[in-house]
């Protein structure tokens, strides 16, 4: 592709500006984002490395163990059973995230009159913060004087019921985070050539089948991004449990994230939860490359398609 | 002093040879052109010039001093961008006083230099806009503007008429000539329009593929091109091109055949050249003309289309060895051949041009006798 | 003319925006509608939809009581370092990144990129160790200096500087203009749409941001609104209309961040979803 451009005019070769001398302002101007990125992101992850390996609280340092913590992490079933919560919040809320974001970016992009009120309606949740999630839905969730008895009836205290509890920080989750969803798949829908309906309008095409033949097929890579990122947002969990259920009852909702902040915070910890972090992490980045080699597939499919 | 010389240039991007060794003298206050197809180097060469673009061998110099690694801004050169590259944030003054006021000039100077150059380009109207408040030919003037105030040794411009309409193109190209004429700096001109060339250029540099095809005024170019490449480029409808095969070589003149055993007289020293070898006719399309049959060898045609310009009519047509459509200039006020009649082409020896197997031109032998009849060179 | 179906797709389509917006917008509405009635009203044994008698006290007591204000104050500080903080070392690495060369360029920009793979709360642990040895527990700054570090602004700054023609730079070099310079006059002055919509993004996060004060704050002086919120379970006990009220009260700003910069907000978000699909 390269030679291509070098033929015609428009090749540029971006040479050096102020003569050769560009390391110097290229150093001044980076070394505030080196400095921060090191101290408060490259220079913690090696650490969790380090600290993982070690039996350390978390002030002092105290020996170094080699694999002693993960050999543990392997037999902790309380480990094993976060781990279990976690997927079990991300199977809860990961696939009616992207269905239902799914339905209100065709309900916003159909209504166009409507669809800053209607975008509005759905995306403002998400700018909150997480603690007017977590009091509004633990207020409508009240056993006595919650709205939700009120209109199911019963007098059942949702949060602390072991069958319930998760259920509902699924749901709220849901209520404050689709609207990121939306945006994505809305943003995907906007980007499909309004001339491709034409065309069908004019063969004939009408309602479900343009949704088929047009809409599916060009969202899809969307979707599937918005599902991986789901995926990987909601293993990352924590704040919805810790505060509406404290990872009750019963540590039935304790997620992994919450599981190491315990051990490192509440049992002073810090080496075994530093292990479980590496755990945690390695998770996360195995999704993480997953979606990156996904998106990059799909890329390279649909510049062939279009070759 | 602000001449320009280029001896050796070489150019590669990775592992393409773009400029591949350019030797070229520009004088003081000439106004030369860089003309060719696109990707012949032309915007490259530019660039190199003004200091965008690393030289990979070679030795550029401007006004006497080794340029090479000199920073562009330290030239003694401006240049005019062919999108004008106006700050956007910035107002007409402030574009075109930018450079002197990073230079430290002091204000009172900058606001006169501003003035006068936004006086000369009639501009001094608009000084106060933003870019985006102005036509694309205003845009165009302060581009130039910005470049005037600077007091450059050169000024290059890369095909600054292209964004602009037809009729603007034409009302620019005329300016562009009365600013040269006033200013007297060298000027070096960046197009693919072979007009602007002719029109503008006092020198021009055809290049082709990264190489110099021919250096020479618009005269000498048009009349006496060098090579084919030369030949075809310059001139709209394009010279019409005939196979043939070289019969015998005079002092002054030639024979060839062309297909169907078609003989006909070229004023060209062919000497160098010998009989049987494949030559290449060429004759524009002004010199070719209809001739009644029988009059001698001509060659034949059909007419495929005529077009009526007002000024000219230009009547396309297959000849009969084939090969692509012959052009021809015709006076518009005679009628011409209807669509898909014969006609037979002739023109005359000294009009026209022989080219070897390796596109080279024998030279033309109608020199002298041009002159003879009081063909003169153009004053520029 | 429109078909049987068509009509009534139009109509489950209707039908079904008008039910989940009402969804939506539900439980805010019923918050405000608990804030606004006395406390007493909100635990009675019969269930109104909306307050029998309307007052203000809930948000009165609210702001008087426990350390709302002060909490406000701390987020808006917070929030508003962390934007100016981190527009400023972003577009800076960003405009290097994008424009200048030097060597190890792609390999730095690499590695600043992996921050994307490692999540942010598996560092929590030593993350705090450095800020205790660094003195900065419970301090603006420990609140603070973590979140400045951002590769996804990084990223869509670059994005966006990429974009820009290079005239601009080629003109700005033959003005005379240095790299530095170059920055100064040229690009941040061209890019001011993305800044303000990258700068309300980083805000709203900011704002939102719990878990990381949730770990480096340690008084409830030096709490921020999500943090603060939490502790209005112990602080007020059950009154639930004053806890209605302290939540709306801290939604507010980022709300109406949110209303009056809609398109910005969108778009803000939008860019830093695009990077990773």
């Amino acid at each position: 592709m390269f030679k291509r451009a070098a033929n015609t005019e428009l090749a540029r070769s971006a040479p050096p500006m102020a003569g050769r001398a560009e390391g110097l302002p290229a150093a001044l101007l980076l070394a505030p984002f080196v400095l921060v990125f090191l101290l408060f992101f490259l220079g913690p992850a090696v650490q969790t490395l380090w600290l993982s390996l070690t039996e350390s609280s978390l002030t002092r340092t105290s020996a170094f163990v080699g694999l002693a913590n993960y050999a543990t992490l392997v037999q902790d079933e309380a480990f094993w059973a976060s781990l279990g919560h976690t997927f079990y919040f991300s199977l809860l809320t990961v696939i009616p995230l992207t269905v239902l974001g799914l339905v209100m970016a065709l309900l916003v992009h159909r209504f166009v009159r409507a669809s800053s009120w209607l975008q509005g309606a759905f995306f403002l949740p998400y700018v909150l913060p997480i603690s007017v999630m977590t009091l509004i839905a633990d207020w409508m969730l009240q056993p006595s004087s919650g709205v939700i008895n009120h209109i199911v009836g019963g007098q059942r205290a949702w949060l602390a019921d072991v069958d319930w509890a998760m259920p509902m920080v699924a749901i709220g989750t849901i209520w404050w985070t689709v609207g990121f969803n939306m945006l994505m798949l809305l943003a995907g829908l906007r980007n499909i050539p309004a001339e491709l309906y034409e065309a069908a309008a004019l063969d004939g095409a009408r309602g479900f089948t343009l949704f088929r033949a047009i809409t599916w097929p060009a969202l899809r890579p969307v979707v599937g991004t918005a599902l991986l990122l789901q995926l990987i947002a909601s293993l990352k969990i924590f704040g919805q449990t810790y505060i509406l259920t404290t990872g009750g009852p019963f540590n039935t909702t304790r997620v992994t994230l919450h599981y190491m902040y315990e051990t490192a915070f509440t049992q002073s910890d810090a080496g075994y939860a530093a292990a479980i972090a590496m755990a945690f992490m390695a998770v996360v980045i195995a999704l993480s490359l997953l979606q990156l080699w996904l998106g990059r597939s799909w890329r390279r499919m649909r510049a062939g398609r279009e070759a | 002093m602000a001449s320009v010389s280029l001896r050796g240039i070489r150019k590669r991007f990775h592992d393409n040879v773009v400029i591949k060794d350019i030797d070229l003298e520009i004088e003081d206050g000439e106004f030369v052109v860089f003309v060719g197809p696109s990707g012949c180097g032309k915007s490259t060469l530019l660039r190199i010039i003004a200091g965008l673009e690393d030289v990979s061998e070679g030795t550029l110099e401007i006004g006497g001093v080794v340029s090479n690694e000199i920073e562009p801004a330290r030239r003694g050169i401006a240049m005019v961008f062919q999108s004008y590259a106006l700050y956007p944030h910035m107002s007409v003054f402030e574009n075109m006083g930018f450079a002197l006021k990073l230079a430290k000039v002091p204000k009172a100077e900058i606001r006169a230099r501003v003035e006068r150059a936004a006086g000369i380009l009639q501009i001094g109207h608009l000084l106060e806009r933003k870019p985006k408040a102005l036509s694309g030919g205003q845009r165009q003037r302060v581009a130039i503007g910005r470049a005037i105030v600077r007091k450059p040794e050169v000024f290059l411009f890369d095909e600054p008429l292209s964004n602009l309409d037809a009729a603007l193109r034409g009302q620019t190209r005329v300016e562009l000539a009365r600013l040269h004429r006033e200013l007297g700096s060298t000027m070096i001109y960046v197009t693919h329009d072979q007009v602007e060339a002719m029109t503008l250029g006092q020198k021009i540099v055809v290049l082709n593929g990264g190489r110099i095809e021919q250096v020479g005024s618009p005269f000498e170019l048009y009349e006496r091109p060098a090579n084919r490449f030369v030949a075809g480029f310059l001139g709209s409808p394009r010279m019409n091109f005939f196979e043939a095969t070289l019969v015998s070589a005079q002092a002054r003149s030639a024979t060839v055949e062309l297909a169907h055993g078609v003989r006909v007289q070229v004023a060209a020293d062919a000497a160098r050249a010998r009989p049987g070898d494949k030559v290449v006719l060429g004759v524009r399309p002004e010199h070719l003309q209809i001739v009644h049959t029988g009059e001698g060898g001509g060659i034949g045609a059909s007419v495929a289309l005529v077009e009526y310009l007002g000024d000219v009519t230009l009547v396309y047509a297959h000849a009969d060895g084939g090969g692509d459509m012959v052009a021809l200039k015709c006076d518009a006020d005679t009628a011409p051949p209807a669509p898909g009649s014969r006609v037979t082409l002739a023109f005359p020896a000294t009009r026209a041009f022989l080219f070897d197997a390796g596109d080279r031109a024998f030279t033309p032998g109608w020199a002298d006798s041009a002159a003879a009849q009081g063909l003169r060179e153009p004053m520029t | 003319m429109k078909h049987r179906s068509q009509l009534g797709w139009s109509i489950v389509a209707t039908a079904s925006a008008c039910v989940l917006a009402a969804l939506w917008v539900f439980p805010l509405l019923w918050a405000l509608s608990t804030a606004l009635r006395p406390e007493l009203e909100t635990v009675s044994a019969t269930f109104h939809w909306l307050p029998r008698s309307w007052t203000l006290d809930a948000f009165a007591k609210t702001l008087g009581a426990g350390n709302l204000p002060r909490w406000l104050f701390n987020s808006a500080l917070v929030a508003l370092l962390v934007t100016l903080v981190t527009m400023a070392i972003s577009l800076m690495a960003a405009y290097a990144f994008s424009q200048l060369r030097f060597r190890g360029r792609s390999a730095l920009f690499g590695i600043a990129m992996l921050a994307f793979l490692l999540p942010f709360e598996a560092l929590l642990v030593p993350l705090f160790r450095t800020m205790n040895a660094l003195g900065l527990i419970n301090s603006y700054a420990g609140l603070v200096l973590p979140q400045v570090v951002s590769p996804v602004v990084i990223y869509v700054f670059k994005q966006f500087f990429d974009a820009v023609p290079a005239d601009f730079r080629e003109a700005a070099l033959m003005d005379g203009a240095g790299p530095l310079r170059v920055l100064w006059s040229v690009y941040l002055p061209i890019s001011g749409n993305i800044v303000w919509a990258m700068a309300i993004v980083t805000f709203i996060g900011a704002w939102n941001n719990f878990l990381w004060p949730f770990i480096i704050v340690t008084s409830n002086d030096m709490m921020t609104i999500p943090l603060g919120l939490t502790q209005t379970y112990d602080a007020f006990g059950v009154r639930y209309a004053q806890l209605m009220a302290a939540a709306l009260l801290g939604a507010l700003p980022v709300a109406l961040a949110y209303v009056v910069f809609q398109r910005r907000v969108t778009q803000g978000f939008l860019a830093t979803s695009g990077l990773k699909g």
